[in-house]
């Protein structure tokens, strides 16, 4: 246990995480040349796709150090997305020691900063390492400073490296070995493993990662899962090198996989102990503290057959992304269907494109809201999560929406422009501290405002430069009133958005506008209206089409008019049709594209 | 025993005076004079080795030859007669079958009518597209509209009554008087057959480019049809497809082909085909589409290498027959679908009964047609075709 250094590594989003994990894979032999496909760590496509990281995943990697000795260096991945917050804890939750990577050129970024506190307060040692020593711009000092004055933990010995070039990789490995502590954990004590993450795979059934904190897994016995109860025998134990690699022991202090025929789909919850059934630990381990999702939409199948095999695929979703909350939903407008939590709408994107491409679904998600607190008039009061379920104005004393705290970083020519948008964004500032390169912002801000676009139009404002990290602080009453969207005088309950009472006019005009711009002309003509109760605000009309068919045929050549109609066809399919008025997926998320032109 | 598929067969030259802008056929501007010869050749290679190609060969008569483009008639008579008798020395002939020829009301058919009509073709499509000479330059037309008039009297002079003029509508800043305009200036040239059809921006063409062309809106152009249509109508024109009207009886027999699903053999530089394998009983037993290179040079160069053939499977038959045949007004028999596909009558019913039931397909007695309805939206009820 001594030659085991669990650690995971923690940057920002294009820091160069994955990378530094590329090239210590390569140093210590994990993949050869041939295998090394670029970015071994984001093995999701969507991942890949998207450049980021979505799940933890681990590496276990086998190291010959300058003493000697050969230590498994366990890597476990972390998400860098501002959504995916929660997973790091999880992540880190199995390591004894995190690397900081930050950017010699760009510096310290707050989601490292919000991540690194996680990682100093479960105990871990950070390691601080300086990337991209090789760009021109690169200035180590300036981004030691920063750290020492941004984190405040000591960053002189920080390794320079640069994992492009593999330039002081090697020295990079020694000082993980010397710097992070060996796993502490008594092998001979009962078997309490760890379930980092959990997930369904068709032929085996559920396969868990798990860290074993004490005691030892091995092939053939049995095991419980505390929270259900239940026994299951091992089938396999292995490691990821990152290739699966089957081993008949994991040991305390380890990271490897674990499958026991588990076939449903809740049977290996994240952030439950697995303990041995014959010899039981007398406690389960702490796990992880439930998060609370923030924006909810309804997602309803286009096709109402499919309703079940949606059910089935949220499930197993479920299993090992536990930010992820649903219950039934019935819309007038778009029928059976989940209201769904997500952590952000970078969430809310993944899982509607893991549904839709893993399980082959076809999805359309009402317009994305927080959740509000609803004071009601006997001072009761209820949590709203769903626009179209607000009780009835008569009832409501005041509406509560929730409040974050946004820890905002940004180099001092964007500060201006940064501050304009959280004042746009209805922010109240809270604190303002220029640092040696950098501008610390703190405020607070409405979730509504900061779900929808605040993390893209923060980025445009500050050409990429600034970075944000946020976490709930409270809910506080203001003027809010439901906006309703009628298409042809009826009210679509799956268009309703809660407003702020000064943007309700504007909002509503743009609303329409949109709408207008994204429904497709139909046989006869739309009205798109919005009402706040039944006062309408703002009015568009789609015209009717009065004609759809091809001008001339050449009778020769069908290939071009086929193209033409199957395009038709596709366009058809995602649409949802509500009363007799044909509604694409995009006007459903129109709420999302206001004030960008 | 089941009538076969009639054939026809389609030529294409591929060369213009100049480009016009709104086209998105295979045509190339002439850069030099246009190299008949070696033109005349490859369709003979092509010919060629088309027929020798074909599985098994069938002695159904050609019933319509159209010699289409670009601008054959950029070719001389002497030229186009010897294309002609290339393809009866190969294919035997109905005794009345239709030889269309398209042309241009330009300077290069000026007094050529009769030499044509002599080397064998007997009907003409000309392109007027317009009678406003303004409208015209705009839609890059190298002819006037009084060229028009002059080639729609050496037509009937040199025997050629039989022809159809191509007159297109919702031009760049037209008004529906100024389409009312054109129908009538048409009609006063006592064609058989009027071509009527919108203009349309086509991707790939500089008028689809921006900045694009002000088209009249939607409620000018429906005016503009239905003025249009019934200026035809009260002078005995029949709308007989979305786009085309004739005098009775004297619909384009070569476009009833396609719009009936029948066969074509496609030569020339980018011409499609069409050909059904017929089993001894006459049943379609499968179905199988050509396709030619669109560049002039290289199908010059070698037309063996360049023709793509392909079978159009079981299920692509439904939707192909009726992007054609809806496209009548006079609609089509079960028997026809059987025939033409060589699938049963069931494979469509119940799109057919959801189309009937929505008000877009009418059955009377038998034949069965886009109602008013259905043609207006035609676009949406072929998609209901679509595999």
């Amino acid at each position: 246990m001594q030659n085991i250094r669990n650690f995971s590594i923690i940057a920002h989003v294009d820091h160069g995480k994955s990378t530094l994990a590329d090239r210590l894979i390569q140093l210590c032999g994990g993949l050869d040349a041939r295998e090394m496909q670029s970015q071994v760590l984001d093995s999701m496509a969507l991942e890949r796709e998207r450049g980021i990281t979505i799940k933890a995943q681990s590496v276990t990697l086998y190291y010959n150090a300058k003493d000697g000795q050969r230590y498994q260096l366990n890597l476990i991945d972390t998400p860098g997305h501002v959504d995916f917050s929660y997973e790091v804890s999880r992540s880190l939750a199995a390591c004894d020691g995190a690397l900081l990577v930050v950017d010699a050129s760009q510096g310290v970024e707050a989601q490292s900063v919000a991540n690194c506190y996680t990682a100093l307060e479960q105990g871990l040692e950070v390691l601080p390492v300086i990337n991209k020593i090789d760009l021109p711009s690169a200035d180590p000092p300036k981004v030691i400073r920063e750290i020492e004055e941004i984190i405040g933990i000591d960053a002189q010995d920080a390794v320079r490296v640069s994992a492009k070039t593999g330039e002081n990789v090697p020295e990079l490995l020694e000082a993980i070995v010397t710097h992070i502590p060996p796993p502490k954990g008594d092998p001979q004590a009962p078997l309490q493993a760890l379930i980092i993450d959990s997930w369904f795979d068709n032929y085996v059934g559920v396969v868990s990662l798990v860290r074993v904190v004490n005691g030892a897994l091995r092939v053939g016995e049995k095991i419980r899962v505390m929270s259900t109860g239940r026994a299951w025998q091992i089938d396999k134990l292995g490691r990821f090198t990152p290739k699966s690699l089957g081993a008949s022991e994991l040991s305390a202090g380890e990271v490897g996989f674990v499958i026991a025929g588990i076939k449903e789909i809740d049977g290996a919850p994240v952030g439950d102990t697995i303990t041995l059934d014959a010899r039981p630990c007398a406690a389960p381990l702490a796990g992880f503290k439930q998060v609370q999702p923030r924006v909810f939409a309804g997602l309803f199948p286009l096709n109402s057959d499919d309703y079940e095999s949606f059910r089935d695929a949220l499930a197993k979703l479920r299993l090992n992304d536990s930010a992820l909350h649903y219950e039934p939903e019935v819309s007038g407008a778009l029928g059976f269907g989940f209201r769904v939590g997500f952590l952000g709408l970078l969430h809310m994107d993944i899982v509607q494109e893991r549904l839709e491409r893993e399980y082959n679904l076809d999805l359309i998600t009402s317009a994305p809201t927080v959740i509000y607190e609803v004071g009601i008039i006997d001072g009761t009061s209820e949590f709203v999560d769903n626009p179209a379920k607000l009780p009835s104005p008569n009832r409501i004393a005041e509406i509560r929406e929730p409040i974050i705290i946004a820890n905002i970083l940004v180099p001092p020519d964007y500060v201006g422009s940064v501050l304009q948008l959280c004042t746009e964004k209805r922010g109240v500032q809270k604190k303002m501290q220029y640092l040696a390169n950098q501008v610390s912002l703190q405020y607070q801000l409405p979730l509504a405002e900061v779900v929808l676009d605040f993390f893209d139009r923060l980025k445009s404002v500050s050409r990429g430069y600034a970075s944000f990290d946020y976490e709930f602080s409270h809910f506080a009453a203001a003027p809010l009133s439901k906006l309703d969207i009628l298409i042809n005088g009826e009210k679509v309950d799956a268009l309703s958005i809660i407003v702020h009472r000064d943007s309700a006019y504007q909002r509503g005009r743009e609303l329409v506008d949109k709408m207008q711009e994204l429904i497709p002309r139909q046989m006869f003509e739309v009205a798109v209206q919005a009402a706040i109760g039944s006062h309408v605000i703002a009015r568009a009309t789609v015209k009717a089409l009065r004609k759809n068919v091809l001008a001339r045929c050449y009778g020769g050549d069908l290939s071009r008019k086929r193209k033409l109609l199957e395009k038709q066809k596709a366009g058809k399919k995602r649409m949802k049709q509500v009363g007799s008025v044909e509604i694409p997926q995009e006007a459903f998320l129109a709420v999302l594209q206001l004030g960008r032109r | 025993m089941i009538t076969p598929p009639p054939l026809g067969v389609y030529v294409h030259f591929p060369w213009c005076v100049s480009k016009c802008p709104y086209c998105d056929y295979n045509s190339h501007a002439m850069k030099e004079a246009v190299p008949e010869r070696q033109y005349l050749e490859a369709l003979r290679r092509d010919l060629e080795h088309q027929l020798a190609m074909s599985v098994a060969a069938d002695a159904r008569p050609v019933v319509s030859v159209f010699l289409g483009g670009g601008t054959p008639s950029l070719f001389s008579p002497q030229v186009i007669g010897e294309v002609l008798t290339m393809l009866r020395a190969a294919l035997p002939f109905a005794a009345d079958a239709e030889i269309t020829m398209e042309a241009n009301p330009g300077t290069i058919e000026r007094g050529r009518f009769a030499e044509y009509a002599a080397a064998g073709v007997n009907r003409v499509s000309l392109g007027a597209q317009s009678f406003d000479d303004g409208a015209l330059r705009r839609l890059g037309r190298v002819h006037t509209a009084r060229e028009t008039h002059t080639a729609a009297a050496e037509l009937h002079a040199a025997g050629l009554a039989n022809f159809n003029l191509d007159v297109m509508y919702g031009l760049p800043g037209q008004d529906a008087a100024g389409a009312l305009a054109d129908i009538d200036a048409a009609l006063g040239l006592a064609s058989a057959q009027v071509s009527h059809y919108q203009l349309t921006l086509e991707p790939g063409t500089s008028f689809a480019a921006k900045p694009q062309p002000a088209l009249p809106d939607d409620e000018v152009t429906e005016r503009m049809l239905e003025g249009c249509q019934s200026r035809l109508a009260a002078a005995g024109y029949q709308r007989y497809e979305v786009s085309a009207y004739a005098r009775p009886g004297r619909e384009c027999v070569h476009n009833l082909g396609y719009w009936r699903f029948g066969d074509y053999l496609g030569l020339g530089a980018g011409a499609h085909g069409k050909r059904s394998v017929l089993d001894a009983a006459g049943r379609v037993r499968s179905i199988h589409r050509t396709e030619q290179v669109r560049e002039p040079r290289r199908y010059q160069r070698d037309p063996v290498a360049t023709l793509k053939v392909h079978e159009v499977e079981p299920a692509q038959r439904p939707f192909e027959f009726m992007l054609n045949a809806l496209r009548l007004t006079g609609g089509i028999e079960q028997g026809l679908f059987e025939a033409r596909t060589g699938l049963p009558w069931t494979t469509i019913a119940l799109q057919v009964e959801q189309a009937v039931a929505a008000g877009d397909l009418e059955n009377q007695g038998g034949l069965f047609r886009a109602t008013p309805q259905g043609m207006r939206y035609l676009n949406d009820l072929l998609v209901e075709f679509l595999p």
